[in-house]
């Protein structure tokens, strides 16, 4: 009598043994696994983007300091690969300080939309607004051009790509923008090969897929475990992360509070008029595309509901502070923001509070920092690695 | 309790009058509506609110402050034309002397308004939601004023709203009180009188509101059937594709030329869809192409579908777990 006793209490205190999965928690665990990944699509919009020759050129660019007002200022000033491609700081500090916090880039080749906001809706696009960002590069797209122009490794990369650069001394506005815009199409087709790489967690759902028990084990605590299970169940967090970067690419208002001395961010409200105004969009004439396919645009949400929405960042690799100005400092402080979802300050919060235990939330901590994994390089990376061996 | 009839009409006069004339004028820009804090700006009503996130994080306010720090004032209009007015945001010391009953007329008769602003934001456009952040540097009373200029005819609607900064915390909480304990003495003395009124009414009240709900249904065109299929494969998560509708009456009919509409969300969640898919072509046969859908996470969603011909709209609404 006593022992049963003992041993119900002791179910109730202990954590429940590690779970072991149902039939849909697997699927669940394979939409988020890295193996479910699928191939990049193409960017009709960008003709080089999956040339290594452009990506080549790009990642020069991407590192170059010399694309900036005072050349000190690099792509990679703030986001910084041994980082995960970002920078450790709430605010950006280059030139000046920028609005947000730098986002990774790690697998951003896969997001419809650019920034925080969306403001942009292609990769070669976004790259141009920092060169001209005066917080950012500081640079202009004339002396960008005429950097590329005056460099001969640059110049021969950009006509072996892209035909003829533009005479400066007497180009039009458009050749001087389609010039600009090729330009962040060789960052693009770098950027294209930035990918995450395998993780705890991808090695965990495999040994899932295999039902190895004592590989799972291996490879998981308890706690971990218990997280994930959280994290796909009650904690509702694939609701939004969600597919194998943990992320919908959506816009969401999760009511994160204002920066000091800011104003609330009215985020993809504004956002989304902006893309749609943008001279470098889907529908300028600077896209490859000559059948303008901007399905995104063309049905892109607009109005009052898009208040305070913010695009769901990926959880993989994540880094210090969080949020879209690095409001957070922990992932615990991340979580109690979930715990509480209180009422957002503009905007509607979309998440619901959870009412989690201190451990449970403990447990979710654990299980996201199972996502870790060194940054990528994908074999068209690889392939730029050995060239510039050789 | 025996309270003479005379004294106790006295009192909710007394006590209405100490209250009613007050918060109706003095804050005449700014009204706690129990859940709800309103700013008027004239006929323009915006839900008001003021955080001190420094301090005390989400928690909101409606006038008075608890201290003098960082205050981010938000304005999220409850009319859409407040997105095209240019408008503007001052808060001043309170230099009428009048404090916290301080009224439009007070403040037009200030003669050197810049010396007493602490904080100015000069008129902007700003759709859908205008906020400013001011940080205080004392306690005190203080008067904020909002304007707003009509883009056609230039009239300039005001709103004035006296509040403190480093609130004791009592402010109006004895009015409150004394009204609540009005209104519930009323409640008391008059439900036996209420409760026949309704009875009297309520077969007739029934009667109405049946009416009023059956009313649209009349409208309403033959029942449709609308089925779906998705020429790309199955719908996935975050992947944006087409549907082809195909669409016909009960009877079998195939509906043509019908204008057909679509949006949709997930009720459990709250949201609708994440883009705004629209049919682009009639395909003949009752199908139509629908464009531009895109589901943003698993679960339950709700795709409804308006379907206008000359018979009227016909609502259908198509389920679907991804
Ligand atoms: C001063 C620091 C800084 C520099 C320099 C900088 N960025 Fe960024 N980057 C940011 C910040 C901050 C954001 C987010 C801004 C926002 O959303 O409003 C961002 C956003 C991005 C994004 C969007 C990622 C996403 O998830 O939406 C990409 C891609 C990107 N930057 C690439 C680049 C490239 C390419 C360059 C060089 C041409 C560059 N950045 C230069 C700070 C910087
Ligand atoms: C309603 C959609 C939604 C839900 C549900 C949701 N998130 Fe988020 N998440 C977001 C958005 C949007 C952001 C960015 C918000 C911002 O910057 O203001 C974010 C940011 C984060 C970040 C910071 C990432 C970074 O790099 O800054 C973490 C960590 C995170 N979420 C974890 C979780 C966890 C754990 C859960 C479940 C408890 C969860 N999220 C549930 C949408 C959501």
């Amino acid at each position: 009598m006593i022992v049963v006793a003992t041993a119900i209490a002791a179910c109730q205190w202990w954590p429940s043994s590690p779970p072991s999965w149902t039939g849909d928690e697997v699927a669940v665990l394979k939409s988020l696994w890295l193996a479910s990944l699928p191939e990049l699509s193409p960017d009709p919009s960008n003709a080089v983007a999956d040339e290594p020759a452009a990506a080549e050129f790009g990642r020069k660019l991407f590192f170059d300091m010399r694309l900036s007002a005072n050349g000190g200022i690099s792509c990679a000033t703030c986001h910084q690969a041994e980082r995960g491609f970002t920078d450790g700081l709430q605010k950006a500090q280059a030139i000046g300080t920028t609005k947000r916090h730098t986002p990774s880039i790690v697998g951003t080749a896969y997001s419809p939309w650019q920034f925080w906001d969306g403001r942009r809706d292609s990769q070669w696009s976004q790259a141009l607004a920092p060169l001209e960002d005066p917080n950012e590069h500081g640079t202009n797209r004339a002396q960008v051009v005429a950097l590329v122009a005056g460099d001969n490794d640059y110049r021969a990369s950009y006509e072996s790509l892209f035909g003829k650069l533009p005479d400066l001394n007497d180009a039009d506005t458009f050749a001087l923008n389609t010039a600009f815009a090729n330009v962040g199409k060789a960052i693009a087709a770098f950027e294209r090969t930035i990918m995450p790489t395998t993780s705890r967690f991808d090695e965990y759902v495999a040994a899932v897929v295999d039902r190895d028990a004592d590989r799972q084990s291996e490879l998981f605590s308890d706690d971990e475990a218990l997280g994930l299970r959280l994290f796909i169940g009650a904690a509702n967090c694939t609701q939004c992360h969600n597919g194998p970067l943990f992320t919908n690419f959506e816009f969401h208002n999760t009511a994160v509070i204002s920066f000091p001395g800011d104003v609330p961010d009215k985020a993809r409200v504004s956002g989304v008029i902006e893309v749609l105004a943008d001279e470098f969009n889907c529908f300028s004439p600077y896209s490859d595309d000559p059948l303008r396919h901007c399905s995104e645009l063309e049905f892109a949400r607009t109005g009052a509901g898009l208040i305070g929405a913010f695009k769901t960042p990926s959880l993989r690799n994540l880094a210090a502070p969080f949020m879209h100005q690095g409001q957070l400092t922990t992932l615990a402080d991340v979580l109690e923001h979930y715990n509480n979802a209180p009422d957002a300050m503009i905007g509607h919060n979309e998440a619901k509070p959870l009412g989690l235990s201190k451990r449970e939330l403990r447990q979710i901590e654990a299980f996201l920092t199972t996502l870790e994994a060194p940054v990528a390089e994908s074999p068209a990376a690889t392939q730029i690695e050995s060239k510039q061996a050789d | 309790m025996i309270v003479p009839r005379i004294a106790r009409h006295c009192l909710y006069f007394c006590i209405l009058a100490a209250f009613l004339p007050q918060h109706a004028i003095a804050h005449g820009g700014v009204v706690d509506e129990g859940d709800l804090c309103v700013i008027k700006v004239n006929y323009l009503r915006a839900h008001f609110k003021i955080y001190q996130p420094g301090v005390s994080g989400h928690k909101q306010y409606c006038e008075d402050l608890p201290v003098a720090a960082e205050s981010v004032f938000v304005m999220e209009y409850q009319h859409d034309s407040l997105s095209e007015m240019a408008i503007d945001f001052r808060i001043i010391r309170d230099v009428t002397g009048k404090g916290r009953f301080a009224r439009i007329e007070d403040v037009a008769q200030i003669g050197d308004l810049q010396s007493a602003t602490v904080y100015y934001q000069p008129a902007v456009i700003e759709p859908d939601v205008y906020t400013i952040n001011y940080a205080f540097k004392e306690e005190g009373d203080f008067i904020g004023i909002v304007s707003a200029a009509h883009p056609e005819t230039g009239k300039v609607y005001e709103a004035v709203f006296p509040f403190e900064v480093g609130f004791t915390g009592l402010g109006y909480w004895p009015f409150f009180i004394g009204l609540l304990v009005v209104i519930q003495l009323q409640y008391l003395l008059m439900s036996g009188r209420l409760k026949r009124w309704f009875g009297r009414r309520s077969p007739s009240a029934m009667g109405l509101v049946l009416g009023l709900l059956l009313f649209p249904l009349a409208s309403y065109a033959d029942d449709l059937v609308v089925t779906y299929t998705t020429p790309d494969g199955d719908p996935q998560i975050n992947r944006m594709h087409s549907w082809i509708l195909h669409i016909e009456t009960d009877a079998g009919v195939e509906v043509e030329g019908a204008k057909v509409e679509v949006d949709g969300g997930m009720p459990k969640h709250n949201h609708g869809l994440p883009t705004k898919p629209r049919v682009t072509e009639e395909l003949g046969g009752g199908d139509y192409k629908l464009d531009g859908v895109r589901f943003h996470m698993s679960g339950y969603w709700e795709i409804v579908v308006r379907v206008t011909t000359d018979s009227g709209t016909s609502i259908v609404t198509i389920p679907l777990q991804l």
